[in-house]
């Protein structure tokens, strides 16, 4: 792979060269250089951990590199802070948003400014902004009450307002339905057609195509080659990303589970429930899985699949409905509960929630056993039945760690995943609820996990898998429920699962 | 209550509210920073010692003396809280123990004690902080005793309470620390120093700590004594909670303190017979009942508790 | 400007190089404060030394002062383990001295020595009371328990205070020269603890105490269900319940537990040596917050608690012993401080390495002119 051999027409807006970043154990940048001309939407495609975050956060000033030197309009500048690269106008969109939550619109957008404090001439500014570019939102609001859409456009408003020549969005259709991607990619073309550039990170092939001018991609730390996105195809890229040709897909699952189509082991019943925050997060969720079948639940983060999940596994108080397992009413206020009756759950946030991040590997392998025979007796740890037992566990499922004392926190995202899947695993579950569990985990390790979920519904397991990877869902799943705002938009069969037409139901337009 | 009997409680309520005043502004600001400081006892405590050597030893005119004191005291809080600032902020220990070992480090029993015996304070202070006639009016009914009749020191922290809110609600700077106290990471990202602002407003609040402690040695209890400031660091850390996190309420709890710690002499002294301790007790027990009231995350939100407070930040970890 | 960089592992020696090292860093600070007093540091710490340790009678004297330091700290490491942060050891230990206390008075001459236990009892109760206050707070109505236990502590000071200054209680001796000056009634004898020879050192009967205590906590820690969950709520409280655990109850048990070791220190505190209430006395010890130091320090296991107390016992003996001319009062206490900090500072230098940033390794001048080499951050593998 080659950089374009043509000359730039100006200087580049931003010129990175042999940006190299260590971190502890991990090679995050290797010699990776790149160039952003001014007026293009150049998009930084890579799988997660191939180093597009880093090489961005070199390029906002929050980390410096260990070698290499950043130019932009043609002159070298240090960017020690990300006050540095602000003054330099870079601006960049988290994907987890950067506002402070008791805070005004506009004393986030002005936050890190200098001089008097005028906070209705800013307000004014920043509502004549946001009508210039159709992002509208009230200035006087406080963050914590916006939508996820409207505090992005915060964001976006926050970069614009100090003129920033580049933004860099990481990430930024995550929270978004199809539909109002596109909106942001109008927003994104138009800010462009004005002289600025935009840095657009992700890993998904169909965005990349449709919204970029050029594509840079990252893998494993190195820069693989930088394209004219007119000049290549979605199968190039993706070779390009993954470094091979291979990518998962429906295809390549043979002999597909058997369902059981008469043992529902799971089934839930209008079911209601409020979030973190106290407001409603499910309104009326009727669905089923059965013995062998696996049930994708796809949606725009934040539409209440995350709560379902926890109100399945007793994590969450429901506030009306049922939930039955393997045909059994529960209480559904105690975890305990549900894990006696066989529900295996992956949550989504699996070092903090899923394991004990500080706890011995070993330890986190019987987080739900401890309390009976034979890994307790009386009052007492059996100490010996724990080491014995991380010891097949690490070897049946191939976990790399050094040794089973070591503390979880520190082995790789895809070992941290293992050991979780192992210990939910053992006994004997009937259903696994399984949420976003190949999110951040490099190619290997997603195949492996993928491999884990199908071998589960192989057993006769019930597989409820909770993911924003439409393409997943559609590949691992015998159906897909769509949620949008706490219900079921529809429910679209294996075979006849549409893209456009689940898109669709995400938003909420069908 | 006659007006009399209220004139002599609001006079004592201020009179041992300031010191605490004083203090609990200083960890306002240090909190609001995101900074957790239990070290106050101790850097008053420095405050004080400083001023007492100072007032005894340096030569000069009085008003010089007592400045170089405030001064000088000011400097010792600060210096305590440095300590503090450079383990949480930049080792990140954690905040709690940090506090702790502050206080026994320069507390009752530490740095402070060893500095008075190695400087020798047995005797009064020779310059102290007396109280004012402004205008000529100490005399007039009510208000000439409240206003026109303090010591320099309670004009100063009402110029601070002032200065503070106006600070922290009404200027750049203070949005930035608020900014700083809530996400420190949003903070960061919007090239606002958060280390600079959690060092700065941790040695401001060890500063104000330090004048606290100035006010025990050069006038509440004029002459040095081991751990006079007697507890009163740990009802400034109370009254930042009590008060919300704002240099307003705090005065109100500071001056309710005052009053609580003084009512009971001042009833003794008209036949009242209340046991001491009850009262004493009091702003314990409210500051308990205010911070189970302000428990949970609405009301957080709502009433001010910097959200990352007492957690330590750290930018460059995956 | 310095820059921490996580370690991925922890290496073994550190566990013992940490504590050492900064028992020694701050001795060598200390000296400094000491030659700028005018005195000799070498003179003074052998003092402090031989009154510690090693003169006649002076490990007895010192390990009467370990005795309540070793409860306050085992009571503060048991709840700091699972980050529930107890700084309520003082008014715990308050109310364990007036309730045993109690106990003395009402059975010391009818029980005999028989009421020890009672006494032992009486403290847990109190203490764990005292403590699960705070702790039910931050359990059922997330109360931060930093501030609840530290307002407790006042609390009961002044509880203990009104008891022997301003009421007609039970502990205050109403008779003789407890008429002149407020004072509390002296216990029985029956109910003083014994003193145990042991060659030429008396070990106090409370130091036995808390190392059967010290003993129990390790193993309740280290080989039950229930240290188990302790280990787990205090590193992520999402997983304890997303496992089933019941954390507000955890949450109250340790707060219990912490109260309880700090109570009995209360109840060692009449038993052993000073055989009335004496909330004066109380006070001004401050055996609650040392306890928080003396955890810290022994990295909050109850094994070394024992160790750690001794050394800082040590130095409360010697202080008091020695306080007088040449040997200014404080000293003690600032060496205590100092002997935390550095500990605190080296438990981060075995979390991390150090690194001194440089703020322009990617600047022109260090790539212009060290094209290749390794930039200044050095101790990287």
């Amino acid at each position: 792979m080659s950089t374009p051999t043509l000359p730039p027409p100006a200087p580049p807006a931003v010129l990175m060269s042999g940006i190299t970043k260590r971190f502890p154990g991990v090679l995050a940048n290797d010699d990776v250089s790149f160039e952003i001309r001014p007026g293009e939407v150049h998009a930084l495609l890579g799988e997660n951990g191939a180093g597009k975050s880093t090489l961005v956060n070199v390029l906002i000033g929050l980390y410096r590199p260990d070698a290499g030197t950043v130019q932009l309009d043609g002159t070298r500048v240090e960017l020690s802070s990300p006050g540095d690269a602000i003054a330099h106008g870079i601006g960049m969109v988290h994907q987890h948003f950067r506002l402070v939550p008791t805070f005004t619109v506009t004393e986030n957008i002005i936050l890190g400014r200098q001089g008097p404090l005028k906070l209705r001439d800013a307000e004014e500014r920043i509502r004549a902004l946001g009508e210039q570019f159709g992002l509208a939102v009230d200035p006087t609001a406080k963050v914590w009450q916006l939508s996820v859409g409207e505090q992005q456009r915060v964001e976006i408003l926050k970069t614009l307002e100090r003129d920033a020549k580049i933004l860099i969005l990481d990430e930024p259709t995550a929270v978004l339905t199809p539909q109002e991607a596109h909106a942001l990619f109008d927003t994104l073309r138009s800010m462009v057609a004005g002289g600025r550039s935009v840095v657009f990170i992700s890993h998904k092939l169909d965005e990349v195509m449709a919204v970029s001018d050029r594509v840079t991609v990252l893998r494993d730390g190195r820069n693989v080659g930088t394209v004219e996105t007119a000049a290549t195809s979605q199968r190039d890229l993706a070779r390009m990303m993954v470094g091979r040709d291979v990518v998962f897909s429906a295809d390549d699952v043979e002999d597909r589970p058997a369902i059981d189509h008469d043992r529902v082991v799971l089934r839930t019943v209008d079911l209601h429930a409020d979030d973190a925050r106290g407001r409603r997060a499910l309104r009326g969720v009727d669905l089923e899985v059965h013995a062998g079948e696996i049930v994708a639940v796809c949606g725009v983060a934040g539409n209440g699949q995350r709560e379902l999940a926890e109100v399945i596994c007793g994590t969450r108080r429901r506030l009306k409905g049922q939930v039955l397992i393997d045909g059994r009413p529960t209480v559904g206020t105690d975890p305990r509960e549900l894990i006696a009756l066989g529900v295996a759950h992956i949550p989504e946030d699996r070092l903090h929630t899923g394991l004990s991040p500080s706890a011995s590997v070993e330890h986190n392998l019987v987080l739900k056993s401890y309390r009976h025979a034979p890994a307790s007796s009386g009052p007492f740890l059996n100490h010996r039945y724990i080491r014995r037992n991380a010891g097949e566990l690490i070897e049946r499922f191939d976990i790399k760690t050094p040794g089973p004392q070591t503390p979880t926190r520190l082995l790789s995202g895809g070992n941290v995943q293992k050991v979780l899947l192992a210990r939910e695993m053992t006994g004997t579950p009937i259903l696994l609820v399984a949420a976003s569990p190949t999110r951040g985990l490099d190619v290997g390790a997603i195949e492996v996990v993928r491999g884990l979920l199908l071998d589960a519904a192989r057993r006769g397991l019930g597989v409820l898998l909770i993911t924003e990877d439409l393409e997943e869902g559609i590949a691992l799943s015998d159906r897909i429920v769509v949620m949008y705002e706490g219900q079921v938009a529809g429910v679209v069969p294996r075979g006849a699962a549409d893209v456009i037409e689940i898109g669709l139901l995400m938003g909420g337009k069908a | 209550m006659n007006a009399n009997l209220f004139v002599v409680i609001a006079v004592s309520a201020i009179y041992y509210g300031t010191p605490v005043l004083f203090a609990g502004l200083g960890e306002v600001l240090t909190e609001r920073s995101g900074v957790l400081n239990l070290g106050v006892e101790g850097m008053m405590l420095l405050g004080a010692v400083s001023a007492s050597w100072c007032s005894a030893r340096v030569g000069g005119p009085g008003w010089l003396v007592l400045a170089l004191s405030v001064l000088l005291g000011m400097a010792a809080g600060a210096l305590g809280a440095l300590i503090h600032a450079f383990a949480v902020i930049t080792l990140r220990v954690n905040q709690t123990v940090s506090g702790l070992a502050l206080t026994i480090l320069a507390g009752a029993a530490g740095f402070s004690s060893y500095l008075a015996n190695v400087w020798e304070l047995k005797n009064p202070v020779r310059h102290q902080f007396g109280k004012l006639d402004v205008l000529g009016l100490k005399d007039a009914p009510v208000l000439g005793p409240l206003l026109f009749n303090q010591t320099l020191l309670t004009y100063l922290s009402w110029v601070l309470v002032a200065a503070c809110s106006w600070y922290l609600f009404r200027t750049r700077a203070g949005l930035h620390l608020r900014a700083v106290g809530e996400s420190p990471q949003t903070a960061d990202a919007m090239g606002i120093n958060v280390v600079r602002t959690r060092y700065v407003h941790t040695l401001i609040g060890g500063a104000f700590a330090g004048i606290g402690g100035v006010c025990f040695s050069l006038s509440i209890v004029p002459t040095w004594q081991d751990g006079m400031t007697a507890g009163r660091g740990w009802i400034a850390i109370a009254l930042v909670i009590f008060g919300f996190w704002r240099p307003d309420l705090t005065m109100v709890g500071a001056y309710l303190f005052g009053a609580f710690a003084s009512l009971s002499l001042t009833l003794q002294a008209r036949g009242v017979k209340v046991a001491p301790q009850l009262l004493d007790s009091l702003p314990y027990v409210m500051t308990i009942v205010v911070l189970v009231m302000v428990s949970g995350g609405w009301a957080k939100r709502r009433l001010g508790a910097p959200a990352a407070l007492g957690i330590p930040y750290e930018r460059e970890e995956r | 400007m310095i820059r921490l960089e996580r370690r991925a592992d922890l290496p073994r020696w550190l566990n013992w190089a940490i504590p050492i090292g900064s028992i020694l860093a701050a001795l060598v600070a200390g000296s400094v404060l000491i030659l700028a007093s005018g005195n000799s540091p070498f003179s003074t710490y052998s003092r402090i030394i031989d009154r510690a340790f090693v003169s006649s009678g002076a490990f007895s004297a010192t390990l009467i002062a370990a005795t309540p330091l070793l409860f306050t700290g085992l009571a503060a490491s048991a709840a700091f383990k699972m980050g529930v942060f107890n700084i309520g050891g003082q008014g715990q230990y308050v109310m364990g001295s007036i309730s045993a206390s109690a106990v003395g008075l009402a059975w010391g001459e009818s029980l005999g020595k028989g009421v020890i236990p009672l006494m032992i009892m009486a403290a847990i109760v109190a203490g764990a009371a005292w403590a699960g206050i705070a702790g039910a707070l931050r359990a059922y109505l997330s109360t931060n328990e930093i501030i609840t236990s530290l307002m407790l502590n006042y609390i009961a000071a002044n509880l203990g205070s009104w008891l022997i200054f301003n009421s007609r209680s039970y502990w205050r001796l109403l008779t003789g020269s407890g008429l002149m000056f407020p004072q509390g009634k002296r216990l029985p004898e029956t109910s003083d603890w014994p003193l145990l020879g042991l060659g030429s050192v008396s070990v106090p009967f409370g130091f036995l105490v808390g190392m059967v205590f010290a003993a129990g906590t390790y193993v309740l820690y280290r080989h039950t269900r229930f240290g188990f969950e302790v280990e787990i709520i205090g590193d992520s409280p999402a997983a304890a319940s997303y496992a089933g655990m019941r954390t507000r109850r955890k949450v109250l048990a340790v707060m219990a537990i912490s109260g309880a070791l700090a109570g009995v220190g209360g109840a060692s505190d009449v038993g052993d040596f000073r055989h009335i209430l004496d909330p004066k006395g109380l006070g001004q010890s401050g055996y609650g917050y040392t306890g928080i130091v003396i955890a810290a320090l022994a990295r909050l296991n109850p094994i070394a608690v024992i160790v750690v107390a001794v050394f800082m016992g040590g130095l409360d003996n010697a202080g008091r012993a020695l306080q007088g001319p040449g040997f200014p009062a404080g000293l003690v206490g600032t060496l205590q401080g100092l002997v935390l900090f550095f500990a605190l500072g080296g438990e981060i230098l075995a979390r991390y390495r150090i690194r001194r940033a440089h703020h322009r390794i990617a600047g022109p001048v260090a790539s212009a002119l060290a094209p290749g080499t390794d930039s200044p951050g050095g101790g990287r593998p």
